[in-house]
């Protein structure tokens, strides 16, 4: 029997996650209403929408430079990332240099040091990319080590055996096999590069989804605060669905690719 | 050997009883600041030293606040008793529905300032065009900035602004990326001072027409209605304590010191508090104890935050935001 249109719509992978925040939306509204929660402390979600229709082009136009400054961060983030992490997992020698400085400078808070990056760059895109590239770096490097080292030894002895280059070993058995983790970490990257970009514009902007959030919050404007953090989190979104397409084109055989399948009955 | 332990225990339990009535049982009691330990908050550590608080039932604690607003936020949410905070960003909040009013108004001259290093030599707002100006987005300062160009003439294209947080403005001027900030005039020329041995001179908003009431003591209406008489001997000690500071600063900042010796450098922090004290009044409540603002000061701000700080047009009577009638 063929499925109606609303069965249909209900299955398809995309309205589960809309259904969900549709319930969330019902509940938080009920919360306010039921604890009489006052507008000051948490915005009604009917406040945040009016906001959000109200000030629209403003949001689009600042999440734009967020977003410039995000894929910046994260170009740094794959330039440097990748070739670190290669030196990593093909010597012993840098690994045993670089990886523990490279985890000691995570636990340096970025919002600290994030003044300093104003002094030395001034006012205006510089600052918030480096900002977003250094929080995106490190899922990177991490991931594709483990990627890069989780390549089975026994196929890379075949390669050898059937005579490959290293080149060819790279690029037929190596790389492929430590792609899947490479995405793992691109995808975790991004969103993170989103979080590094508005610290930045926190420190020193006046442009930026992270200036709109400190104008409502110094205004007690709440409604247009969630609406810019829900602008925020749409960005990231995006963002990670269009890594998760380049996985899909770059590596469609991995097994988290394979849709699942219904039984016929 | 046993039937005596009930007899011990019962005994023990008077004693303690009958000690804590003889002390009087002291209140806990904690007042949010409004940003971290500067000039403007030795006088409190100074009541607390010269125990004006605990004469009044109270054990104050001081704790440090992360800006004006979620101070506020905090009293309205009765997270704390009492904040001490700007009170025209109280207004701003209170007039959206949160139920705090203020108590007192310590600082009835705003400090509100634009401020540069001395040998730029700009002294009149005309030396701010053609310059750069460093501002935090969304603080008070900022908000009453384009009152502060009206009044004086200046326009947004006069000269060019560069937004950043707290540490970014003053690390602009210092850099000299920017040429002035906003900030108050006994903060952060005191830390510009104090980085760069080099003299600041601030221009006051308040010396062109813009006087916004500025920190002052809140509280919750609820907890006015419910426990008056908390209020009363707050404000008691807290007028004790200015009273006393603006006699003996030097005092009041040692006090500070003691408390919490990173509180800053002590030539500077007198330095700052004798700057704030001149803010205690206005020329209307020069002879009157300090917190005792006047009706005109507060109706003046109201009517300045309605036209530029964004308050609705219907906020209400100054009475809505402020009372004397804890003060002693």
């Amino acid at each position: 029997m063929r499925p109606t249109w609303w069965q249909r719509l209900l299955y398809a992978p995309w309205s589960r996650p809309v259904l969900l925040i549709l319930v969330l939306l019902v509940l938080w509204d009920l919360a306010i209403r039921i604890f009489k929660i006052p507008p000051y402390l948490i915005p009604a979600p009917e406040a945040v929408i009016r906001a959000f229709l109200r000030e629209w082009p403003r949001l689009l136009g600042e999440s734009l430079v967020t977003t410039w400054a995000t894929l910046g961060g994260f170009a740094l983030s794959i330039a440097f990332g990748i070739p670190m992490a290669l030196a990593i997992a093909y010597s012993r020698t840098v690994e045993s240099f670089l990886y523990p400085l490279l985890v000691f400078s995570q636990s340096i808070p970025k919002v600290a040091i994030a003044p300093l990056f104003v002094v030395w760059f001034g006012f205006g895109i510089i600052p918030k990319v480096i900002a977003a590239f250094l929080l995106g770096f490190f899922p990177v490097v991490v991931s594709t080590v483990v990627g890069f080292k989780s390549v089975e030894p026994d196929m890379v002895d075949l390669a050898r055996s059937m005579k490959a280059t290293k080149l060819q070993t790279f690029a037929r058995i190596s790389l492929p096999q430590a792609l899947p983790h490479i995405f793992a970490g691109l995808k975790v990257s991004v969103t993170l590069a989103v979080v590094g970009a508005v610290v930045g514009e926190f420190v020193g902007s006046n442009s930026g989804i992270g200036y709109v959030l400190q104008i409502a919050n110094g205004n007690f404007d709440l409604p247009l605060m969630f609406a810019a953090l829900v602008v925020l989190s749409m960005i990231g979104v995006i963002l990670f669905v269009a890594v998760d397409i380049v996985e899909r084109l770059l590596i469609p055989w991995h097994a988290s690719h394979r849709d699942e399948f219904t039984a016929t009955a | 050997m046993r039937k005596w332990l009930p007899f011990a225990v019962a005994s023990a339990l008077a004693l303690g009883a009958g000690q804590a009535a003889a002390q009087g049982v002291k209140e806990k009691v904690t007042l949010m600041l409004n940003w971290y330990l500067y000039s403007e908050h030795a006088p409190f550590f100074l009541g607390k030293e010269r125990g004006f608080y605990e004469q009044e039932g109270i054990d104050l604690d001081i704790q440090e606040g992360r800006g004006s607003g979620p101070t506020i936020q905090a009293v309205a949410a009765r997270t704390v008793p009492f904040g001490y905070a700007d009170v025209s960003t109280m207004i701003k909040i209170a007039a959206k529905g949160a139920p705090v009013k203020a108590v007192g108004i310590a600082l009835q001259t705003s400090p509100m300032s634009v401020m540069g290093f001395a040998d730029k030599n700009i002294r009149k707002p005309e030396d701010i065009k053609g310059r750069i100006v460093a501002v935090t987005p969304g603080d008070s300062m900022s908000q009453v900035w384009p009152l502060f160009l009206q009044k004086t003439g200046l326009k947004e294209t006069d000269f060019r602004t560069v937004a950043g947080d707290a540490q970014t403005k003053l690390n602009a001027v210092i850099t000299g990326q920017a040429d002035l900030l906003l900030g108050y005039v006994m903060d952060q020329n005191m830390k510009l001072q104090d980085a760069t041995k080099k003299p600041v001179y601030p221009i006051r908003f308040a010396d062109y027409g813009v006087n916004l009431i500025s920190s002052g003591i809140i509280s919750h209406k609820d907890t006015m209605k419910e426990k008056p008489e908390l209020v009363r001997r707050f404000m008691r000690a807290s007028t004790r304590a200015f009273g006393a500071a603006a006699k003996n600063p030097e005092a009041a900042v040692d006090a500070m010191l003691k408390a919490n010796p990173k509180a800053g450098v002590r030539e500077t922090l007198i330095t700052g508090l004798k700057l704030t004290i001149v803010l205690y009044h206005t020329d209307d409540t020069a002879q009157l104890p300090p917190f005792r603002v006047s009706e005109k000061n507060v109706a003046d701000s109201l009517a300045m935050l309605v036209q530029y700080g964004g308050v609705d047009k219907d906020a209400g009577k100054p009475g809505d935001y402020y009372t004397n009638e804890f003060l002693p």
